[in-house]
């Protein structure tokens, strides 16, 4: 079960190869040593922190400043993890605090899209994303100066678009098409509008909170716990 | 030092972001409940949408890519058929002479 989430994620190497080496790159040029680009795709992990940080910190801008970012940029994580808790709940403290360690958008969304209610999917799939992001931060800081440039190649696109293969097959009802309709407009208004990363965790809270006052006179959703129930008593 | 100060503020907010749902053990009240069900399809559309256009003029290209790869997704239901779809489609658009 590993294995089915760490190959999971392989499709979307695509987009992380690329991406890895060219942070590795950035960091490197804007004055990083090996060790410090490294250490931030490992204590991190957090591609678009990790690459508007990296010029900052190259420069010795106010860290204040930087963390502030990094945490706009990923505060949705936050949501991420409720998800994961309802449908998991009877994670252990361990497994809590490692799934959470290497917590990713493309490893909770293959999770959530593959219907797989098994942590060590989930968790197969997290490190997939960390041991590929990882081995090709390593690449490209040792090998920077024959990196290709990644949004010139266009390979930026695979993010939307691994993000949408995951996000169809998971509507299925009228509602929940009107959801990601709505999350769509909202978005397209209001996050060019605030500061980057905040936008999408007010959409995202928007949207839901649109889904869950829209299904208001549906019976609770029940068939989690009752799996979980069965999984136990077998 | 301030390099590694400040790597450690990073660590300290995304690993907080990320534990502090993940921690959450207590059943949740039934607004709440549905509230997460839709986290996925909410945040997912607010991730798509800003980036779809991109940066370098070729937005065209890149919404035709987007729906070869959410009609494939749609059909098969197949992560990788959707992107590499999606993907060809763009790099073919793009490079087609009157685009």
């Amino acid at each position: 079960m590993f294995w089915k989430g760490f190959r999971a994620i392989m499709p979307l190497y695509l987009g992380i190869i690329p991406f890895a080496l060219a942070y590795a790159v950035t960091a490197r040029a804007a004055g990083l040593g090996i060790l410090e680009t490294q250490a931030l795709s490992v204590l991190v992990f957090a591609g678009a922190s990790q690459f508007s940080a990296a010029p900052l910190l190259g420069a010795g801008v106010n860290g204040f400043a930087i963390v502030l970012t990094t945490f706009l940029l990923n505060v949705r994580h936050l949501l991420y993890g409720i998800s994961i808790a309802r449908v998991l709940p009877n994670m252990t403290l361990r497994q809590r605090i490692f799934g959470a360690y290497f917590l990713t958008d493309e490893a909770f969304g293959t999770f959530i899209a593959s219907g797989v209610k098994d942590y060590r999917f989930f968790f197969g799939a997290c490190i997939s994303l960390f041991v590929s992001w990882n081995a090709f931060t390593l690449v490209g800081a040792l090998a920077s100066s024959l990196v290709p440039d990644p949004v010139a190649l266009g390979v930026d696109l695979v993010f939307p678009l691994s993000f949408l293969a995951l996000l169809i097959p998971i509507l299925k009802t009228r509602i929940e098409w009107l959801v990601a309709g709505f999350s769509s407009l909202a978005a397209f208004l209001l996050v060019p509008r605030l500061p980057s990363g905040l936008g999408i965790l007010v959409v995202g809270v928007l949207g839901s909170l649109l889904g869950a006052w829209l299904t208001k006179d549906e019976p609770v959703q029940t068939q989690v716990s009752l799996e979980d129930a069965a999984r136990e008593v077998a | 030092m301030n390099f590694w100060l400040t790597v450690l503020g990073m660590l300290a907010v995304t690993f907080g972001s990320r534990l502090a749902g993940m921690l959450l053990t207590t059943p949740l009240p039934p607004f709440w409940v549905r509230f997460v069900r839709f986290v996925p399809i909410a945040v997912f559309a607010a991730l798509i949408i800003p980036s779809l256009e991109g940066t370098r003029g070729e937005g065209l290209p890149r919404v035709i890519g987007a729906v070869l790869c959410g009609v494939l997704a749609w059909r098969t239901k197949q992560l990788w058929i959707g992107l590499f779809a999606g993907m060809l489609g763009f790099w073919i658009m793009r490079n087609l002479p009157l685009m």
